[in-house]
């Protein structure tokens, strides 16, 4: 902060850094710096992925071994004081259950998945992609990552409050999310109103964020860097901000509504004459837990393609690169990008098909629905032409962005019976939209960014990451992850319920009498838990390698021969390794596409961005078009 | 190395960065007022409970209004005074916009604090009173003082106070004609719980600080001890010997429950820690005694093999999870309805925490003078199920028990069949509101004998308690109303609570308050340390005032929004 005071005295200038050594709290802490606040982002999500992914580990094991205590090897993170109270004789009890289940959902989108790709790679490659010094906030910048630290923190700490943390989904449906844990005598200091306040912080900091993004992309990008120029990875990003920026704040009226009915007693989503096990409740009535939900979902959809357009952000960079083809149909792209940003903000109803609305408005949604897998074939699509005959080079960035189309093909088709209202019935709350949802983000979504973290890591450090650890990430990540998700499929089709804490276990118990019909069913998919488990803890064990790469590779990888070492075209790569404050070392003018690569009339198999054309082209073949001869004066 | 366009406009956009910002801001806070306009929306119309009319007083909102857009336009002076380099003017625009900006919170403020000092009481029947609570003071013996709206000062300071331009005197029989000296007096209002226990029982695992000690302060206050009606024994664990930790006769205090928590806890864990064990060993020994094939079997199949081994239950221990408490000679507590769940002989708070004793029926019920008595959600109820409304009006509780609301209704019905005429040569008919509900302006203007209904009766919303002079004259009229608590549905000021159309109206209001306060410290900033700015740069001073002036009309903007919806309609 010392930066902002010394601003001060120069008055008219923001951006004095780099006339004086910052210290180490203004250079790694309280930085300003798009590239260090990006990696900031980067670590403190990772993390939040890893606390994600042991709380479905804890969860996992109660689902397949329901009645035996939970194993050493899991139990030794908590205290004995923690044990005794939310473990029945070791074992996980079902509030413990709800608790580590909303908490792995919340968890994981807002402090793990959306931070990771759209505040860690927005931050970090979208300056250097347009040729902008910084963001045109930096202050604001920093205070979005400032914000969004304590957020999670108080997430966190949720756990250790007498009541726990939330319990009620990540959705935080009301009139539940409402009652739940409101027995407490102090309602501020329960890990339902936490999760609120949690919530307020990381809206803010993603609201501070987004304004940023758009006005950078809008404003800084450098001399000729027209918009069909744009990297689609920026154009995702253009397109991700703008989602942030009108969803959330629907979801931010929610939490203040749902925070007032918990602190202060209103009644905006608790219907009259609402019953619990305490009798009936004092309050006013006549609120509409339906408002909750449609709040909710006009934010929870258009949240599905901001955890989504990061990620197939880096891999429409990563494929031109690694087949040494041009992104095939860069321009349908975009616009597709841009028609899903649009439609995502009208479908938010398929969530709440089961809420008993009309068959007008059903059918409305319905069709939206069904009409957004349009621009998203089209992306998908177009990925998988720009592989066609290129000379693809299987690096390990290339090995998950591969494996990113076929599994995110996978959850969007399975998505497809989901759009239409009668199967929507039938399988809402099954494991079936478990695992739909999950083929979407976890083998679809994080694969793509951690195709992203290998191929930018070089240009973050100056070092590629190890090669054979990589592969020893990819392929068991790649096996395992499907065995995790596809049995849940499934079992969501035989009717298994996503929050049963144990799994099933309870239908069992008369499985032999002839009316227990559907005990029958359980009976018969019930062993799948154990796979899924099992395959989930082989999973973390997969995760190790990553690890051990990013921190091995920081000191100790292979150093990368020059700025540019996938030969790639865009922007980012014409900075020094690691950039400094400033990034670029001369003035940067763009002169032509984002993706020309293997062009006939150059000696090389790329022509970067930044390249003049007086250079190379001394032998202009088919006909130079205007545009690419002098850069657009901006 | 600078970022560009940080005051100069980018040629091809037009526009400098902070303006970018500011409209993307602006669209993400349209966003979050739809969301909350929507709700506004939603919950009216799906509202199930007569949706208050006009419940604000009027004008001062409308002086808010104009407040809010004089501010406007000088903000946009101020900007003008900048771009025009003079830094006087611009002063002077800018502290008037701050100034308006000041007074709007001011009333703001009047506006809030007359609602959550007002009092509602919706019936079991349905019956919905406002008014003002009248209140009872406690004295340090424990005795119970209890005040009477009437008379006039009689001169005796001690028995007597005003309260909302009311007299309130204290009761004959609870006045033993001597003031009990030099004691103090604990105010409260009618809506309390008086509750006189002997016997407190607390749970060790759940006790909340704050709730102990308020029931000790009041103990204290009446000068009675809190003792330990039986001694505890407990060991943390099996290694340690079984001790007394706290003898019969202690005193109550929060570090003793901490003591005894302490040791309950760690007990607790110990069992559980020496269960897990117990389970896993068992468990481990079960899945290794199994073939092959049986071995992945689902736990459910092979539990009832599952053999506990028994040397583990002699580390298991034994400590009392609540302790019991009695207090002698009795004391009368004093506690707000919300916290506790009463009953006959007992009172439970949220923590666990139980009373036992007798409950003070009579300080219990709510007291209050009534400046509207509505029947409007009975009348409400029984249309829907086609029983006529007159009829559920006559069996209400408070129809039965209240001689001078019975009285006032027959006039109230009088003047209705007189309006109703009037308007059926209109082809008209009174409205609900009129028709069920008796507002302040009726009860004072029967009180005075008064035309009941003019022609815009209430329509600047409710305002008695402004003007202290026309205050005390117009209560006289109000009528008095004991509501025992049995027959309390819902008891609340006017917040948040009492009803969804206060809940959107203070959480709106209070939000776009907020952005007054967030515009107030803005551009106070500009002002008072601008100078500086204004001499090294005075066109990116200017274009942060722009900023914040767009800004500043957006929040005007959602105020003319506010306005209708919450004032008028």
């Amino acid at each position: 902060m010392s930066a902002a005071t010394s601003h001060a005295e120069h008055g008219h200038d923001d951006h004095h850094h780099d006339d004086h050594n910052p210290g180490f709290l203004s250079k790694y802490v309280f930085s300003t710096d798009h590239k260090t606040i990006g990696i900031q982002y980067g670590i403190v999500s990772l993390l939040f992925l890893l606390v994600g992914f042991f709380l479905m580990m804890v969860m996992r094991w109660s689902i397949a071994y329901p009645h035996e205590p939970l194993p050493e090897w899991m139990a030794f993170l908590f205290t004995e004081d923690w044990k005794a109270r939310w473990l029945q004789d070791g074992m996980v009890k079902g509030e413990t259950y709800n608790m580590f289940g909303a908490m792995h959902g919340t968890i994981m989108v807002f402090l793990g998945v959306v931070p990771l790709g759209f505040a860690a790679f927005g931050n970090y490659v979208t300056p250097l992609q347009i040729g902008a010094i910084d963001m045109a906030f930096p202050k604001l910048n920093m205070m979005s990552f400032w914000l969004y630290f304590p957020g999670g923190a108080l997430m966190l700490a949720s756990f250790f409050l007498n009541t726990g943390a939330a319990q009620s989904g990540w959705t935080n449906y009301s009139p539940l999310a409402g009652i739940q844990q409101s027995g407490a005598p102090n309602q501020w200091m329960t890990g339902q109103t936490w999760w609120l306040l949690a919530m307020v912080f990381l809206i803010s900091s993603s609201l501070l964020g987004s304004v940023n993004f758009v006005t950078t992309i809008i404003n800084l990008r450098a001399k000729g860097m027209t918009w069909m120029r744009l990297p689609f990875f920026v154009w995702a990003m253009l397109v991700t901000g703008f989602l942030l920026l009108l969803a959330f704040p629907p979801l931010e009226a929610a939490a203040l509504m749902q925070l007032s009915d918990r602190v202060f007693d209103s009644s905006f989503f608790m219907p009259s004459g609402l019953v619990t096990g305490n009798g009936a409740l004092e309050v006013a009535g006549s609120g509409s837990p339906l408002l909750y939900q449609h709040l909710f979902w006009f934010l929870g959809h258009p949240e599905v393609y901001v955890l989504l357009l990061p990620a197939i952000a880096c891999v429409a960079e990563i494929i031109p690169c690694n087949t040494r083809k041009p992104l095939w149909g860069y321009r349908p792209m975009v616009w597709s990008v841009i028609v899903l940003g649009f439609l995502s903000f009208i479908v938010w109803a398929h969530h709440m098909y089961l809420t008993g609305m009309g068959p007008v408005i059903s059918t409305f949604f319905q069709t939206t629905t069904v009409l957004i897998s349009i621009p998203s074939v089209i992306l998908l699509t177009s990925l998988i032409i720009s592989m066609w005959g290129g000379s693809i080079r299987f690096t390990v960035p290339m090995l998950w962005a591969t494996a990113f189309i076929p599994m995110f093909g996978i959850g969007g088709l399975t998505g497809l019976p989901l759009a239409f209202n009668l199967v929507g019935l039938h399988l809402h709350d099954t494991y079936y939209v478990i695992g739909h949802f999950h083929y979407v983000v976890a083998p679809g979504i994080l694969f793509g960014l951690f195709a992203g973290i290998y191929h930018w890591y070089p240009k973050i450090t100056g070092r590629y990451m190890n090669n054979l650890l990589g592969h020893l990430h990819f392929w068991p990540s790649l096996i395992f992850i499907n065995v995790l998700f596809f049995p849940m499929l499934v079992q969501g089709m035989a009717g298994f319920h996503r929050r049963w804490y144990n799994g099933g276990d309870a239908y069992l118990a008369q499985a032999g009498e002839s009316a227990n019909v559907f005990g029958n069913t359980v009976e018969q998919y019930l062993p799948l838990n154990i796979t899924m488990s099992n395959a989930a803890f082989w999973l973390a064990l997969a995760q190790i390698p990553f690890i051990i790469n990013v921190f091995f590779a920081w000191r100790k990888g292979k150093k990368v021969e020059n700025d540019n070492p996938w030969d790639a075209t865009t922007l980012e790569w014409a900075t020094p390794t690691p950039p400094g404050h400033g990034n670029f070392t001369f003035d940067v003018s763009v002169f032509r596409g984002p993706y020309e690569y293997s062009r006939p009339d150059c000696e090389e198999d790329f022509l970067p961005q930044w390249h003049e054309p007086a250079k190379i082209e001394k032998d202009p073949s088919p006909t130079p078009t205007k545009e690419e001869s002098k850069p657009t004066v901006a | 190395m600078d970022i560009p366009y940080t005051v100069t406009a980018r040629k091809d956009t037009g526009l400098y960065n902070a303006k970018v910002g500011i409209w993307l801001f602006l669209a993400s806070e349209v966003m979050l007022f739809g969301g909350l306009f929507s709700g506004y929306v939603f919950l009216r119309v799906y509202a199930d409970f007569p949706w208050p009319e006009r419940a604000l007083p009027v004008v001062p909102g409308l002086i808010n209004t104009f407040i809010l857009i004089a501010s406007s336009v000088t903000v946009v002076f101020a900007w003008a005074a900048l771009k025009m380099r003079k830094w006087r003017q611009f002063q002077v625009y800018m502290v008037i916009t701050l100034i308006c900006a000041a007074l709007f919170m001011v009333l703001k403020a009047v506006e809030y604090n007359a609602k959550w000092t007002h009092q509602a009481v919706r019936m079991n029947d349905f019956t919905v009173l406002e008014g003002h609570a009248h209140k009872f003071t406690i004295d340090d013996s424990g005795k119970i003082k209890h005040y009477h709206p009437g008379g006039h000062d009689d001169g005796h300071a001690s028995n007597q106070f005003e309260e909302n331009g009311m007299f309130l005197v204290a009761d004959k029989e609870d006045d033993h004609g001597k003031s009990s000296g030099g004691g103090s007096k604990t105010e409260h209002y009618f809506n309390q719980v008086v509750f006189e226990a002997d016997k407190i029982t607390v749970d060790l695992e759940r006790f909340y600080a704050p709730i102990i000690s308020d029931l000790m302060e009041q103990a204290q206050k009446q000068g009675r001890e809190i003792r330990l009606s039986k001694s505890v024994a407990g060991r943390p664990d099996a290694q340690v010997a079984e001790t007394i930790l706290a003898e019969e006769g202690d005193l109550l205090s929060l570090g003793l429950l901490k003591k005894l928590q302490g040791i309950h806890l760690d007990a607790k864990a110990n069992n559980a820690s020496v269960r897990t064990k117990q389970n896993r060993e068992a468990w481990a020994k079960l899945r290794g005694g199994l073939s092959r094939k049986e071995r992945n079997e689902p736990s459910y199949k092979i539990k009832d093999r599952l053999e506990l081994d028994p040397k583990f239950d002699e580390f298991l221990v034994e400590t009392s999870s609540s302790v019991t408490f009695t207090i002698e000679p009795k004391v009368t507590f004093v506690l707000k309805p919300q916290k506790v769940k009463e009953g006959p002989t007992s009172a439970s708070f949220k923590d666990g925490t139980l009373l036992g004793g007798k409950l003070d029926e009579k300080h219990s019920q709510i007291e209050m003078a009534a400046d509207a008595i509505d029947f409007r959600f009975v009348a409400q109820r029984a249309e829907e199920k086609g029983i006529d409304p007159e009829l559920a009006i006559q069996n209400t509780w408070l129809m039965k028990n209240n001689e001078t609301v019975r009285e006032l209704w027959e006039v109230h019905n009088k003047h209705i069949a007189e309006l109703e005429e009037k308007l059926a040569k209109k082809g008209k008919e009174p409205t609900d509101t009129e028709r069920y509900r008796m507002g302040w302006q009726e009860l004072v203007n029967i009180g005075e004998g008064k035309e009941v209904m003019d022609a815009f009766s209430g329509f600047a919303g409710p305002v008695h308690a402004i003007g202290e002079a026309k205050k005390s004259h117009y209560s006289r009229h109000f009528p008095e109303v004991v509501v025992p608590r049995e027959e309390v549905n819902l008891e609340s000021k006017f917040t948040p609570r009492w009803n969804n159309y206060y809940a959107i109206y203070f959480l709106i209001t209070a939000l776009h308050g907020l952005h007054v306060i967030g515009g107030i410290i803005v551009l106070g900033y500009f002002l008072f340390f601008g100078k500086k700015m204004y001499l090294n740069n005075p066109e990116r001073l200017a274009n942060r005032v722009e900023v914040c002036g767009l800004f500043w009309h957006f929040v005007d903007l959602v105020w003319i929004f506010l306005f209708p919806i919450l004032y008028l309609m």
